[in-house]
């Protein structure tokens, strides 16, 4: 008796559940194609919105994220009638309230054109500004949040609060956003085959009038960190300094940092070239690498005594420094020893 | 058609379901923080509320007793997926601001506690006006909220710039605890509307015991 109600149940249940998944068939069917094409519109005004002046989109795969967490759902190649235009990337990452997807754009002179919100599902009033088109970051001339981006250099920092006016009470929406911009900017940059980062062992040892990538590899001792290039800076054919570019693990990605140290010990440059965590773009500032210059190999360097961390990036400060510390003690020992 | 009409006037005021009920305050601090979004959920969760109670009251003799809750949530999940894709395909801006509280009407409770307490044993055209009546209670606090909030806290009204520009929008009206501190004054309000309603009236026996609360006191046990 009771198997038997039970199974009766599940039957009334059964007939329920059919009638309203039938029901919801039919409303799926007669809207999934309004809803598509809507979507497909929406994408096109977006790209027509990056790229106004081009007249074909064709479909691109020549642009890889840079991070796990950040995917590139499409990318399309604008062409104008001279020729390429430049790269716009539809991207998604997460913020404050889920998943956000962005249209960027980047041209071929390295410049950001445009970026448009498509997604976000940040809190209503505070990080959903970032899509609306009357909330602005600068009143004054009317830009708003994703608006300021346009114009700005690949190659600029692209931290909140510095070069990027955040949404008021929105620092992480804000932050998201950024971040997003920025890594499409460097890979859409090194698609077009447009280097960011070109400057070489010679920013960071200045001293030096010649610079040649050295015979001897230099490993370092500290675990975790691989010591990739490494390069020997001359001064009229006297050795006085060596530099090399080190990689390690940041907080969910990877850092990579060039560090030039002196024959005294001195560390004469520093630049973090990448960092792929998923907040951590910010240390890529040049204010943080710069702390570095004129400290010495050997000495201690800690983020809170005497480095200074990055607001928002306190374990990619970490990393970094650790690595800079790892690398320069590696090639002040190199450089007393002879073993260049 | 008296009894009716009083039925649809109990939601608005009397037994409003925000405000005497207290039930799905969540969404509603959630979401008004702009008029337009007020008004968009008003209007969802209206759609939900009666499409549901409709079918659920015409349905309610061949409901099973012991598995009643599952087939609410399967006519209330039903309708919401109905409403977010045609929301979609024809107020593409509207469900984009709205997000993920559109398909959270779902799991409102004012859906699930009127459906059961009120259509699962009235006839129809009763469970009809309870519906509208609760709908309307509910949109229009959401209204009220999002007026007040938006217009402190961000300077605007359905998004047109109100404030002269010499006001600074008040951020706290947005955030949570702006949201509290409105509702609760309108609630004051609402509550004093109520009383003098409520003594211009005879008392009568209703038909529902379980949600017709006698006085003010009451509300806070609810």
């Amino acid at each position: 008796m009771k198997t038997w109600q039970m199974i009766k149940l599940g039957l009334i249940l059964a007939i329920y559940t059919t009638v309203g998944c039938v029901g919801l068939a039919f409303v799926y069917n007669s809207t999934s194609k309004t809803i598509a094409a809507r979507q497909a519109a929406d994408l096109q005004s977006a790209l027509r919105d990056v790229f106004p002046s081009a007249t074909r989109f064709t479909p691109t795969d020549k642009v890889v994220s840079s991070s796990s967490a950040v995917v590139f759902q499409s990318a399309y190649m604008a062409e104008g009638s001279s020729g390429p235009l430049g790269i716009a990337v539809q991207v998604q990452g997460s913020s404050y309230g889920g998943a956000t997807v962005l249209l960027v754009g980047v041209s071929t002179d390295g410049t950001i054109t445009g970026v448009k919100v498509i997604e976000n599902k940040d809190t209503p009033g505070l990080g959903a500004n970032a899509a609306n088109p009357s909330y602005y970051v600068d009143r004054a001339t009317k830009t708003t949040f994703p608006g300021q981006f346009t114009g700005k250099k690949v190659t600029d920092p692209f931290i909140v609060k510095e070069d990027v006016i955040p949404i008021t009470s929105a620092t992480i929406t804000s932050r998201a956003i950024t971040n997003l911009v920025r890594i499409v900017g460097k890979a859409a940059s090194d698609a077009l085959g447009i280097g960011t980062t070109a400057q070489g062992p010679k920013a960071v040892l200045p001293e030096a009038d010649a610079v040649r990538a050295s015979a001897k590899a230099v490993s370092s001792s500290a675990p975790g960190v691989t010591i990739l290039e490494t390069s020997i800076g001359t001064k009229a054919g006297a050795i006085i300094g060596a530099a090399a570019t080190a990689k390690a693990k940041g907080y969910d990605g990877e850092i990579t940092v060039l560090v030039g140290v002196s024959t005294d010990g001195t560390i004469t440059g520093v630049q973090v070239l990448e960092c792929t965590d998923s907040l951590g773009g910010s240390i890529l500032a040049p204010t943080f690498a710069q702390q570095f210059t004129g400290k010495k190999a050997g000495m201690s360097l800690e983020v809170g005594t005497n480095v200074d961390a990055v607001s928002g990036a306190t374990f990619s400060s970490k990393g970094a420094t650790a690595l800079v510390k790892a690398t320069a003690d590696a090639l002040f020992k190199a450089l007393s020893g002879g073993g260049l | 058609m008296k009894r009716l009409f009083t039925i649809f006037l109990n939601g608005l005021i009397v037994e409003n379901p925000l405000f005497i009920i207290m039930i799905g305050l969540c969404s509603a601090l959630a979401v008004t923080t702009t008029v337009a979004n007020g008004i968009g959920m008003g209007v969802a969760l209206t759609f939900v509320l009666v499409m549901s109670e409709v079918i659920i009251a015409l349905f309610r003799k061949l409901i099973p007793n012991s598995i009643r809750m599952p087939i609410f949530l399967v006519v209330i999940a039903s309708f919401t997926t109905i409403m977010d894709l045609e929301m979609k395909a024809y107020f593409p801006a509207l469900s984009k601001s709205m997000g993920v509280f559109i398909p959270l009407v779902v799991v409102n409770c004012i859906v699930m506690g009127r459906v059961e307490a009120y259509a699962s044993k009235q006839p129809v055209l009763n469970a009809l006006f309870d519906g509208l009546g609760m709908g309307i209670g509910y949109t229009w606090v959401l209204i009220a909220l999002s007026v007040v909030r938006e217009l402190l806290g961000n300077g605007t009204l359905l998004g047109i710039q109100v404030m002269p520009s010499s006001f600074s929008p008040m951020i706290f009206f947005i955030l949570p605890p702006g949201g509290f501190l409105v509702f609760s004054f309108w609630m004051a309000l609402s509550n004093q509307l109520r009383k003098k309603i409520l003594a211009g009236r005879k008392p009568e026996p209703t038909e529902d015991s379980c949600c017709t609360l006698p006085d003010i006191g009451s509300a806070e046990k609810a």
